[in-house]
């Protein structure tokens, strides 16, 4: 057991490494091909004065003579912004001048906050639904089931967001004030935007919406472990022993479902990281997904590289907890 | 008693299993109707004249922002959009872009799937290492995260003159981080597929390695990889869209449902609502359609969960 | 003993203890099938005694495992229903008790063992788990004595190392030691009533022999009642006192194991036994029954063995043919009943 968690942390931090030199090596290439993002520090396309953008460029790392050669790896620009990395500098932004590190110290909550939400409604609706089709299968409420998720699935998440917040959100919100009052969860609940001072209650409704993505692909695996668990010889085992329903439940089917809707949650983080970015720039929430909106939107490519390592970051960090979970669940898999 | 059984040819049993799939197929009612869909869809992006006569660059100002009250009837049947151009003849001249973009993915990325997944299965040794390791870190990347991140890093004016100009950025960017999925079927599939007995059986008769791989591997392997390309592609389409309503997508003045969509949207809250539904209804007829067949798909070629 | 009784008064009441051990009595069974309802079992009937072994015979799809769903009370309802008939555990109808008194029977009083022990584990669980799970369920033991409990029983059934393999999982043992494990677990609670469907089927000739003997031995010092569940006579020859032999959904022969190897009184356990392979028939072609067996759903008319029969006449064709009893204890369904026994057809 040990050796493999070693194997696999080892496997994590290498796969982690390639990738930040990947969108080191990238950043440099754009650099070299398109020319220096340092300019954008004086807005508009007036040249600066020289001295005054090498100072600019030595703020950003930007001033080592590699950058003018297209193709080359820039190998010292990247230990030192991995020495950065480990030292907890991140640099700045281009717009406003701020420290990157501080502004994932706010964005991060809040995003883990979208996502908590998120894979709840996953997760709960799913199991429902899944199980639902299984216990009807082949007959109309399974197909209904299939039908509808795909339904859900196929629309893109910023349209069920755009939808809502250009046709629901106002009337729905008008409504629920008039009724609770504008300071009460109602009243809040159903804001076509973010509201700092309710961090928690105006991310309900975007975190659901995140929730359907991957719903057709959920409701699939879960429906299918419920079938195959259902009809398996050792839960018949488990009712000739006489235990109760309630226990044969518990013990013998949730945790043999337990592995699908792991490998599910696993599967679709990354695409639910993907919801984040539109959900989060869409309704204003001040998370990672929005800086990474932004940072598109402003041609920022150190805060773009810096959003997706974080992305990059947790996908690995979640698939080496999905991994480590399934040799804690299946004992056939723990010391391989 | 396995030794008193001839190993059955790759290419019997996999012609039994096609066949076997599309019939089961043919006989459900929302595969019928999901393939009359996407064969509109294509028609559609192949021969836009059929359904307009209108150019959609020929715009008049004084004729903007007429509203469909003339459903399907008269000059402009959907309206017109804030320029002033036709906007049924806007919608289906976009159709083209996003679906030959959505094809040109796809196509990539399952060639380059395959051709990995094949030499990395079948040969194994570093070749494997060095292929799995890029699988392993391309696949940390999430395809919408991708795009955005070549798209955002080499952004430069392109002219949208031809459709190749037009597509040949997003696709590029989608069909660098789209591969991966059809790699790791592929891989395994031939892991598992290589020494049976009939693969072992060729290999005794001499047959060579790229025989081996393309004629008796690849119809195994090609199974659970097609099971997954119509969900695929759908989602190909809306990773489409949300590229473009970023505004790093398909350039305007070029044409995409997700340019629609992203311009549609400005308009939606001021009213025009139509600017915005008829794309995002076609839109998710298409994804829908093909996720559909998809599910059928997969459905059939494994029959096991129906 | 004393302990037997009075459970058996709290779970059953009105339990007699003269009355047979278990009495199956023209039990039928009926599957659902894309709406129409399909027989699996059309009227079984056998008894068993304490203390001795009845094998059940009969091709796959003749009935025999649902008849052991059914006695368990875990057959799959829907699809499966029971409509008819009547299973006595001490003279009392089981079929009349609610479903919590059921359960309180099985794995008390009557346990069974599945043909494949590595599916009828559970994979997640150690074996000790799954032992102890009856002891804690049933009678309330705790987790340290449950653990030893279960390997006092890995040790009955003949696992060596007990005390170090009760944490085991079923994947890390091998085909003939996970059966072990499987009976060890229907042995927890010391039933009256052993069903063993088809516990040797999936296991090498050699492993057959040695768990056949197992469950013998057991049996014998537990003086229990025990069901073989069988395909294949040659099994159970020298293990059974008594057998059943089921075709398409009915008991056609029942009768003590010498009786019927010597004089069968069925077509059908006359070709069985023809198909037995024996040393002494060396060089002779082994004999098959033609044809295959029949559909449930549309089973021939009249004695639904006589488009395979070797006696076929048209009377059976026409005629479903009665129970008879050709010698005491020793009974057929078949017109010819006394001609196939005095070996006249």
């Amino acid at each position: 057991m040990g050796r493999y968690v070693i194997r696999r942390l080892l496997q994590a931090l290498l796969t982690l490494g390639i990738v930040l030199f990947l969108l080191h090596y990238l950043m440099a290439l754009s650099v070299q091909i398109r020319g220096n993002p340092a300019l954008l520090f004086f807005g508009g396309d007036r040249a600066p004065d020289p001295a005054m953008l090498e100072q600019v460029e030595r703020l950003y790392g930007l001033d080592s003579p590699c950058y003018e050669r297209v193709g080359d790896p820039c190998l010292l620009p990247f230990v030192d912004r991995l020495q950065g990395f480990a030292q907890g500098d991140l640099g700045t932004t281009l717009n406003g001048n701020r420290d990157v590190a501080q502004l994932l110290s706010v964005y991060i909550p809040n995003t883990l906050r979208l996502f908590v939400f998120s894979v709840i409604t996953l997760v709960v609706v799913s199991m429902l639904l899944g199980t639902w089709a299984a216990r009807h299968r082949g007959r109309f409420i399974d197909h209904t089931v299939r039908g509808t998720t795909i339904l859900a699935d196929s629309v893109p998440v910023f349209l069920i967001l755009l939808t809502y917040v250009y046709i629901a959100a106002v009337p729905l919100t008008r409504w629920a004030r008039g009724i609770w009052g504008s300071e009460s969860f109602m009243g809040q609940v159903f804001r076509p935007n973010y509201n700092p001072d309710y961090p928690w209650t105006t991310i309900i409704i975007p975190g659901i919406i995140v929730g359907t993505v991957g719903l057709a692909t959920m409701t699939r695996l879960i429906r299918a472990s419920q079938l195959e668990n259902l009809g398996s010889d050792f839960v018949r085992t488990a009712r000739a022993k006489g235990l109760k329903p309630m226990r044969i439940t518990i013990v013998h089917v949730i945790r043999n479902s337990m592995i699908p809707i792991i490998t599910g949650v696993g599967f679709l983080f990354a695409f639910m990281l993907s919801g984040a970015v539109l959900t989060e720039g869409v309704m204003g929430i001040p998370g990672m997904g929005r800086m990474i909106f932004q940072a598109v939107q402003r041609q920022e490519g150190n805060l773009v590289i810096v959003g997706l390592t974080v992305s990059a970051f947790v996908v690995v960090f979640v698939s080496l907890v999905v991994d480590l979970l399934y040799a804690a669940l299946d004992p056939r898999i723990r010391y391989e | 008693m396995s030794e008193l059984t001839a190993p059955v040819p790759a290419a019997e049993r996999q012609a039994s299993l096609w066949s076997d799939a599309l019939r089961t197929m043919i006989r459900r009612p929302d595969v019928i109707i999901a393939g009359l869909v996407l064969l509109l869809v294509f028609t559609m992006a192949a021969f836009p004249g059929l359904f307009t006569d209108k150019d959609p660059t020929v715009c008049r100002g004084r004729e903007a922002k007429l509203r469909p009250d003339t459903w399907f009837t008269g000059d402009h049947p959907l309206g017109t959009d804030a320029f002033g151009c036709d906007f049924a003849a806007t919608l289906v001249h976009g159709t083209r872009p996003t679906i030959v973009l959505a094809l040109t993915v796809i196509i990539v990325s399952v060639a380059v799937g395959l051709v990995l997944g094949i030499y990395a299965g079948y040969y194994g040794g570093w070749l494997d290492t060095l292929i799995s390791r890029a699988l392993d870190v391309f696949i940390v990347i999430p395809m919408l995260m991708g795009a955005i991140l070549i798209l955002s890093l080499f952004r430069g004016r392109v002219s949208a003159d031809t459709l190749f100009e037009t597509i040949a950025a997003p696709a590029l960017a989608l069909s660098l981080f789209g591969w991966m999925e059809f790699c790791r079927y592929t891989r395994a599939a031939t892991l598992e597929t290589k020494n049976l007995d009939y693969v072992v059986a060729a290999k005794c008769l001499g047959a060579s390695d790229r025989r081996i791989m393309f004629k008796h591997i690849l119809p195994n392997a090609i199974v659970p990889v097609t099971a997954v390309v119509p969900t695929t592609i759908g989602g190909i389409i809306v990773t489409e869209a949300a590229l473009a309503v970023l505004g790093i997508g398909v350039q305007p003045p070029a044409t995409s449902w997700g340019v629609l969509l992203s311009k549609g949207t400005e308009w939606a809250g001021g009213g025009y609502v139509y600017l915005f539904a008829w794309p995002l209804g076609l839109l998710v007829l298409t994804v829908f359609a093909f996720a559909t067949f998809g599910d059928a798909l997969r459905d059939a070629l494994d029959p096991k969960l129906r | 003993m004393a302990e037997t009784i009075r459970v058996i008064g709290d779970t059953l009441p009105g339990a007699d203890l003269n009355a047979p051990l278990l009495e199956v009595d023209d039990l039928r069974v009926e599957f659902q099938v894309r709406g129409k309802r399909v027989p699996a079992v059309r009227g079984a009937s056998f008894t068993l005694e304490r203390g001795r072994t009845l094998a059940v015979v009969g091709e796959s799809g003749s009935g025999k495992s649902v008849t052991s769903q059914a006695v368990m009370g875990i057959l799959d309802t829907p699809p499966g229903h029971i409509t008819g008939g009547a299973v006595r555990l001490h003279g009392v109808d089981l079929l009349d008790k609610d479903e919590e008194t059921r359960r309180t029977i099985r794995g008390n009083h009557i346990a069974i063992v599945f043909q494949d022990a590595l599916s009828a584990l559970n994979p997640l669980w150690s074996v000790g788990f799954q032992i102890g799970e009856l002891f804690r369920v049933h009678r309330g033991t705790g987790r340290k004595e449950a653990r030893r409990r279960a390997v006092e029983l890995l040790d009955l059934v003949g696992i060596p190392d007990a005390a170090n393999r009760v944490g085991d999982y079923p994947h890390q043992f091998s085909g003939g030691m996970r059966q072990r494990v499987m009976i060890a677990m229907a042995l927890a609670l010391d039933p009256e009533v052993l069903i063993a469907d088809e516990p040797t089927t999936a296991l090498d000739v050699t492993v057959q022999a040695q768990i056949m003997r197992l469950l013998k031995r057991i049996q014998a010092e537990r003086n229990m009642g025990l069901i073989l569940i069988t395909h294949d006579l040659g099994v159970v020859a020298d293990v059974a006192d008594d057998v059943a032999v089921m075709y398409a959904g009915e008991v056609v022969e029942r009768a003590g194991i010498r009786e019927v190897f010597k004089r069968p009184a069925h077509p059908y356990t006359k070709a069985l036994l023809r198909a037995i392979p024996r040393v002494d028939a060396v060089g002779r072609e082994l004999e098959v029954i033609g044809g295959l067996p029949p559909n449930p759903a549309s089973l021939p008319s009249g004695c639904p063995f006589h488009p395979r029969c070797f006696a076929a006449e048209d009377k059976c064709a026409a005629e479903v043919p009665p129970w008879l009893e050709p010698a005491e204890n020793h009974g057929s369904r078949c017109h010819f009943a006394q001609e196939v026994y005095t070996d006249e057809r």
